[in-house]
């Protein structure tokens, strides 16, 4: 059984259509071209969807500050042109943390994966969920540990292939936006990689919220996730994601899918969308003007 | 003068570490040099507590004790650990309620926690009275210094009451009687 | 920038608060810490001074964070300290090389308890000498200050502001549980001299973060402020972009020692008392450096040729200074409350012309005045 709250819509206020994209090339650094992402990987995707969703905010370009930690979804703050901190392994909530709290008036962004956020900077995450500092985490989970060669990692699912994991993983994995929801997070959402126009919408939502918002984003490892596991190479795992989305064959939350390892019968599917919002004090740490945490 | 190190032992709740903070205090206001150290930790908790001066005239060096020549003991429990520890020649002030079979040579005998008691009801001000018989006794530190030292530090609902039992110390110091 | 200090009279301070007013002259207006015997009287001065000049304070949620708080916080501008012990020491390491790396001014406070692991919270040690020097991994900078007195306290942490400004590095000041927990009669000064980051005069367009000066110090733009860059611990190019080209990176790490390298004289300070005509010479830092002080003077009054080297700073290592005492006397007695962390140094430096003793203590007992007495009446009856 599962209490993960559903349904919850996005309240949208701008609409965006496919006709509409924006041309993001002003947000990116050209001269750090070529990237490093492997072909098929919807990192660049995810990407262009958040520079769209700037866009469509109007953002000042020169008050946002992204924050990375270590891993293919922190490489991606080197190519925008922001402020961009590219951190240490797990602890870029910290850095943005403290970043946010001397210079308020940036719109702190930190941008990490399903490792980084969930393992090794798990702790940094929750606190910063459970303070509510006013800052938007995208959290780009692949299910494994792409840039070190295919590892295992806090979100593989129970059964699945990696190098790390030759039989199939032993350990349950990690639901992120449950785990955020219990930490306080004031605004949670997952969307899917396969769905950009959605992923721009959530983004300005996000974006738009007073406070901490966490937006998972299930994107895709082909190199090593769906070569290990035999799911095919980019589009084949886009369309295994958005299988997934329609919550037919196992719901992503249950973490199993391979056919050896017994499946539980699935609980209500946990998809897209907004699963949490509310509006409570930000954390503005112990400051002058307001003498008091506020 | 040269320096001197004070040692301030007795039991939790006798304003051991604020009497020390005092002392020092008291000894930059009469013009000299001091240092307070403290007990930390599980044995400051265990009910024992302790408080360190050193006073010197010009620079205090070494900021911890080294060679104690000067021992308020406040507590049985004081007296038992730190009596021993002594040098011969050293200036001790016991409360008259210490018990040993045979008392130390040349220590001076004052009803310091009675004396505390009368003043403030309570035990809080033990220190402060050991502080004002050491005054009166030695003139290590100017008694309206010390007085100053007690106004700075004491918090405004119990100061009154503080002071009464400075004054009451102080007039215990003539009558101690040598053991 | 001299900034005036209201501070009448003479006064007891805690080693710890003198910290905190030395942070405060300085222009800190950012505390990222996480609580720790024997230094959270830092953190409760902090979260009660910060908001009365503007600054912001915060408790994070261990010692890692803490450092990487106060880095995102120097990013943006602030000027930014964090403290701890022993083991928060240990977690920030991590940090430490990254705010080395990737240039970002900060102050790390360690007050030294016994160690190792959990070992002594209360008790005093200079057990993480060698640990402030190389703690984090890769060739690094580092700059380590040893205050031995509350006023040094305040004095040092100001100087370690002005250091990390100067040449945009993580600057550590190094004292033990005595030092952080006694109270002293201190005298502040009536102003401090502050210095401050150089910031970027050239067009928004043509900065790069990573160009440095002839100095080696790269000018410094708070994230905000128009100048879009990027940061990392990754080696990087001079757009401050990462780069897997070895001669740049070589580059790099050689130019993050230069910058420091190359002004010692800015950064190294030694106290030296009765050197003169010494026969032996006391080479202590911290708490040990006032006991040898009283030894010393106790030994000359009995007719003992001693004197004392103390170092202010423990890193870079004064090897100059320690190998001109080294000429001067016969023997140099290296005083530590540890099993011999810069003794080592001391014997690189002095290079065989003096002969080089130890005299260590560990377990959480100073040495005590008398103890190193006892050390230099022996050393005397022996050459005698």
């Amino acid at each position: 059984m599962t209490d993960v709250k559903i349904d919850i819509q996005p309240d949208m206020t701008t609409e965006v259509t496919a006709t509409e994209r924006a041309d993001v090339r002003s947000y990116l650094r050209q001269w750090a071209m070529p990237h490093v992402l492997c072909p098929g990987c919807a990192h660049g995707i995810v990407l262009r969807s958040f520079l769209e969703a700037v866009d469509q905010l109007q953002l000042d370009q020169d008050k946002i500050a992204m924050v990375a930690g270590i891993g293919c979804s922190s490489r991606l703050a080197g190519y925008v042109d922001f402020c961009t901190l590219h951190g240490t392994h797990g602890r870029a909530p910290a850095f943005a943390t403290g970043l946010k709290l001397a210079r308020p008036d940036l719109n702190v962004v930190v941008v990490t994966g399903d490792g980084d956020g969930l393992a090794i900077g798990g702790n940094h995450l929750i606190h910063a969920a459970r303070r509510n500092i006013d800052m938007t985490v995208l959290l780009l989970n692949n299910s494994i540990y792409g840039m070190t060669g295919g590892q295992a990692a806090p979100t593989t699912p129970e059964g699945a292939i990696a190098s790390t994991a030759p039989q199939g993983h032993i350990e349950p994995g990690f639901d992120a936006c449950k785990l955020l929801m219990g930490a306080g997070a004031s605004y949670v959402a997952r969307v899917f990689a396969a769905n950009p126009i959605e992923m721009t919408k959530v983004m300005m939502d996000g974006l738009s919220h007073p406070g901490f918002a966490f937006i998972e984003l299930v994107s895709d490892c082909p190199e090593y996730f769906g070569r290990y596991n035999k799911i095919g190479g980019g589009p084949e795992m886009l369309n295994w994601i958005a299988v997934r989305d329609e919550g037919i064959a196992g719901p992503l939350s249950e973490k199993r899918f391979v056919e050896h390892i017994p499946v539980k019968p699935p609980a209500i599917g946990v998809k897209s969308g907004v699963l949490q919002r509310e509006i409570r004090p930000v954390y503005a740490g112990v400051r002058a003007a307001e003498g008091q945490h506020t | 003068m040269t320096r001197r190190e004070i040692r301030i032992a007795g039991a939790g709740g006798q304003g051991v570490v604020t009497a020390g903070r005092i002392l020092a205090e008291a000894a930059i206001l009469s013009g000299k040099k001091a240092t307070h150290s403290q007990l930390y930790g599980p044995q400051a908790r265990g009910g024992s507590s302790r408080s360190d001066v050193i006073i010197a005239p010009d620079t205090v060096g070494f900021p911890l004790a080294d060679n104690i020549d000067t021992l308020l003991a406040l507590s049985q429990k004081a007296f038992d650990k730190y009596v021993p520890e002594l040098a011969v020649g050293s200036l001790l002030i016991v409360d008259t309620q210490c018990k040993s079979d045979t008392p130390p040579e040349g220590a001076l005998y004052f009803p310091i926690v009675d004396t505390a008691r009368l003043a403030t009801g309570g035990e809080l001000a033990t220190g402060l009275v050991a502080l004002a018989v050491l005054q009166a006794h030695t003139g290590l530190i100017d008694a309206d210094a010390l007085r100053k030292a007690v106004s700075g530090r004491i918090p405004q609902q119990h100061l009154k009451s503080s002071l009464e039992a400075l004054e009451a110390g102080m007039e215990l110091a003539p009558q101690g009687a040598l053991t | 920038m001299t900034i005036q200090i209201t501070m009448p009279g003479e006064k007891l301070i805690q080693g710890n608060e003198a910290c905190v007013m030395g942070a405060i002259a300085s222009g800190c207006n950012f505390y990222g810490g996480y609580p720790i015997t024997p230094s959270s009287e830092i953190a409760e001065h902090m979260v009660r001074r910060m908001p009365k000049v503007g600054g912001v304070s915060i408790q994070m949620e261990d010692e890692i964070s803490a450092l990487a708080s106060i880095i995102g916080a120097s990013l943006a501008g602030s000027k930014a300290m964090t403290a701890t012990s022993g083991p928060g020491f240990s977690l920030m390491q991590e940090h430490i090389g990254f705010a080395a790396m990737a240039e970002v001014p900060c102050v790390i406070v360690n007050v030294m308890r016994g160690g190792p692991s959990t070992g002594m919270p209360t008790s005093p040690s200079q057990g993480d000498v060698m640990q402030a020097r190389w703690g984090t991994h890769g060739d690094h900078p580092a700059i380590v200050l040893a205050p031995a007195s509350v006023g040094e306290v305040f004095d040092l942490t100001v100087k370690a502001f002005n250091l990390a400004e100067r040449f945009r590095t993580p600057v550590i000041l190094l004292y033990d549980e005595i030092i952080g927990h006694t109270r002293e009669s201190v005298s502040l000064p009536e102003s401090v001299t502050v210095i401050d980051r150089v910031t970027p005069d050239d067009a928004l367009e043509e900065f790069w973060p990573k160009e440095a000066d002839p100095d080696g110090v790269p000018a410094m733009s708070p994230f905000g402020d128009g100048r879009r860059f990027h940061v990392t611990g990754l080696a990087h190019d001079h757009r401050g972009f990462p780069t897997n080209d070895t001669a740049v990176a070589e580059a790099l790490i050689n130019r993050l020692h230069r910058k420091i390298d190359a002004h010692l004289d800015e950064v190294i300070e030694v106290e030296e008392y009765l050197l003169d005509d010494a026969d032996v010479a006391i080479f202590a830092y911290g708490i040990v450096g006032r006991s040898a002080k009283l030894a010393v003077e106790r030994a000359r009054l009995n007719g003992i040729k001693a004197g004392l080297i103390r170092p202010l700073t423990l890193w870079p290592f004064p090897t100059a200074q320690v190998a001109e005492v080294a000429r001067k006397v016969d023997t140099i007695v290296v005083a530590e409350m540890n099993l011999g962390q810069l003794v080592g140094e001391v014997e690189r430096a002095a290079k065989g012309q003096a002969e080089v003793v130890s005299h260590l203590r560990t377990g959480g007992e100073p040495v005590t005045p008398t103890a190193l007495e006892e050390v230099l009446a022996k050393i005397d009856g022996g050459n005698a």
